[in-house]
């Protein structure tokens, strides 16, 4: 299967403190991979790197076979950052309008007016966006990061703040994208997310891969142990293997 | 690709920007503002026009007539030629100097020699030099005719410096000086908007996500000509109602005086085209600047009055500006990057600029600006994800 992202001998300093000491991996095209780890262990830097907010100490990251270009129309990226905003002065439907216009949709009046509708948020699309709450906020940071239905899907804590409903929701459309041969990159701290939707997925530690391979295979090099056990194990340092 | 997404972004930022019931209201202030100020000093000078009790008994008056229409035996008239009279006005032998030409019965115009200390643009107003030489003459006169004839000619005022210079040159500061209110109105009303655009992103957390849509250098350009044409609409708001209230008021003494002495020169238009264009530039690169590296409208708006200071410093100097000879400080002040765009400004409209040091001044203006907006993109793309004020690194702890 043709890989979507390689990650080659990723260093990342920031001053003296080395984040990332050596980091590879790759994930492949239409596949769900878990980027794992405790906070701090480099998880964000690594994909902020990929898409090009940090110039790497040393390595290749690359999207596609390039260094990601946000404006090169040949592969398209949606991502969820962890730091997320839009124009919180402007009106819904003008955010969403004007992100859809940015990722090239055809007609993203239209297509913004038909995810209102299934968020259940049509009522609100003439509202500013701050007069949102923040749970609906979030749905809609949400439809600007899947509106062009993108080859690969970043998604860095997607579920944090979210309620169950909108937790079950953003479940459903990672699903459909990956129906649609979407691949998906997801940074999130619960475990049963990972062992429910990931293919594949990398633990980071200590700025280095610490597992990597399909969940079945880091289970088994685990005593067969449960992702959330293996957790624990890792961070809490009574990790045997 | 990519030019579909700068439109996008240049079409955004305009029309949300348009929108706003503050935009029209900063703008149309400023124009209410002196259109009022213009109407008082109207009523002003008016109520100056009544009394030119300037003019006493002691005052040295000298008349050349060429034409031959005064009597001989009138006061005042004197053998002397027009270089000579002049000559008198500058050794201060008169105060006055009129000089009535040969061709008078058909161009009915009469010219004024008089000594001025500086200038004073509404004092070159036709109807007060009449109105002086009125007095003037039917003060010394019965005779009903020439008391009449003062009130069919126009006076040319010519106004000399004491050092003997015409110092009459409203006419060429005209021009510039609009480019300078343009320029200072540009500074005061857009200077804060165009830092807050660029800071918005990190403010309200939308870096990373607009930027994985469109490049830094397509949003920050985007911005940037959104707003200048937004700058274009403002312009416009400020001089169509004065291109109104001038033709409106175009048979108003002061107005037509002021009309009448305007120098139309293009190649003097050119230099100040060239010049305001690169000044708006140099203050964008500046105030985008400060919005990159700052990472809430709060902080960044505690740079704008400094900024706003040090560009319109020159104005505090004006009067070492006007004198013939550049002294240090207006050299200092020209050269140096954020005073030099009012200083070569002023220096263009005063007449005391050479062309080498304008070509210098506009190189090194253009030079700095280019650099500091293409500083400003690589700083807004490299520190869009800190949310801290960005330390130049010289300034860094190693």
């Amino acid at each position: 299967m043709k890989n979507i992202v390689e990650i080659k001998n990723f260093r990342m300093d920031f001053g003296r403190k080395t984040v990332i000491k050596d980091l590879s991996f790759e994930v492949r095209a239409g596949e769900i991979f878990g980027l794992l780890g405790s906070n701090g262990s480099g998880k964000t830097t690594t994909l902020r790197a990929l898409l090009g907010f940090y110039t790497p100490t040393s390595g290749e990251l690359l999207i596609d076979g390039k260094p990601y270009d946000p404006e090169d129309g040949s592969v398209t990226v949606g991502y969820l950052p962890e730091e997320r905003g839009l124009y919180r002065k402007e009106k819904v439907i003008d955010n969403l309008v004007y992100f859809g216009e940015l990722k090239g949709l055809k007609n993203p009046r239209e297509w913004a007016i038909k995810y209102l509708k299934r968020v259940k948020l049509d009522t609100k699309m003439d509202e500013k966006l701050e007069k949102l709450s923040g749970g609906q906020q979030q749905k809609i940071q949400l439809g600007v990061t899947i509106m062009n239905e993108p080859k690969l899907l970043i998604l860095d804590e997607p579920t944090k703040g979210f309620d169950p409903m909108n937790r079950r929701l953003l479940m459903e459309i990672i699903e459909e994208l990956h129906k649609k041969g979407t691949a998906v990159i997801m940074i999130t701290h619960y475990m049963d997310e990972v062992e429910k939707l990931c293919d594949r997925a990398i633990l980071l530690k200590d700025g280095v891969a610490h597992a990597y391979g399909t969940i079945s295979e880091i289970k088994k090099q685990h005593k067969g142990k449960s992702l959330e056990q293996i957790f624990v194990d890792v961070y809490g340092g009574n990790d045997e293997q | 690709m990519s030019s579909k997404q700068f439109s996008t972004v240049v079409k955004f930022e305009f029309v949300r920007q348009i929108k706003k019931p503050s935009f029209w209201i900063s703008i149309l202030l400023m124009p209410a503002f002196i259109i009022g100020m213009f109407l008082i000093s109207m009523l002003a000078s008016g109520s100056k026009d009544a009394g030119p009790a300037q003019i006493n008994e002691n005052t040295k008056i000298v008349i050349s007539d060429e034409s031959g229409i005064l009597p001989s035996d009138s006061p005042f008239l004197t053998k002397e030629d027009k270089e000579q009279g002049i000559e008198m006005v500058k050794n201060g032998d008169a105060d006055l100097y009129f000089y009535i030409p040969s061709d008078f019965e058909e161009t009915k115009k009469v010219e004024l020699y008089h000594i001025s200390e500086e200038l004073d643009i509404f004092n070159t107003d036709g109807s007060v030099i009449k109105a002086i030489l009125n007095q003037t003459v039917s003060s010394h006169f019965d005779d009903l005719d020439i008391i009449a004839l003062t009130g069919n000619f126009d006076v040319v005022d010519n106004k000399l410096t004491s050092t003997g210079e015409n110092a009459n040159a409203v006419g060429k500061i005209v021009v510039p000086l609009v480019f300078l209110v343009i320029f200072f109105l540009f500074i005061v009303l857009f200077g804060s908007r165009f830092l807050m655009t660029v800071v918005e992103e990190k403010e309200n957390r939308i870096s990373e996500m607009i930027l994985t849509s469109v490049s830094a250098k397509h949003l920050i350009v985007g911005k940037i000509i959104a707003m200048m044409l937004l700058g274009i609409i403002q312009m416009l708001t400020f001089i169509i109602p004065l291109v109104v209230a001038v033709f409106i008021y175009r048979d108003n003494p002061m107005v037509s005086g002021i009309l009448s002495t305007v120098e139309i020169n293009p190649v003097s238009i050119i230099e100040n085209v060239i010049l305001f264009v690169i000044s708006v530039a140099l203050v964008i690169g500046l105030c985008t600047y400060i919005g990159a590296i700052t990472p809430t409208a709060k902080e960044a708006s505690q740079f704008i009055g400094p900024i706003i200071i040090g560009l319109v410093f020159p104005l505090y100097f004006m009067s070492f500006f006007m004198a013939a000879e550049p002294n240090f400080l207006v050299q200092f002040l020209t050269y140096f990057p954020f005073s030099a765009p009012i200083a070569l400004m002023l220096r263009t409209a005063f007449g005391t600029l050479s062309t080498p040091e304008f070509i210098i001044g506009c190189v090194e203006i253009a030079i700095l600006a280019y650099g500091i907006i293409w500083i400003t993109i690589r700083t807004f793309q490299k520190n869009a994800i800190n949310f801290g004020i960005v330390k130049p690194k010289l300034l860094k702890r190693k």
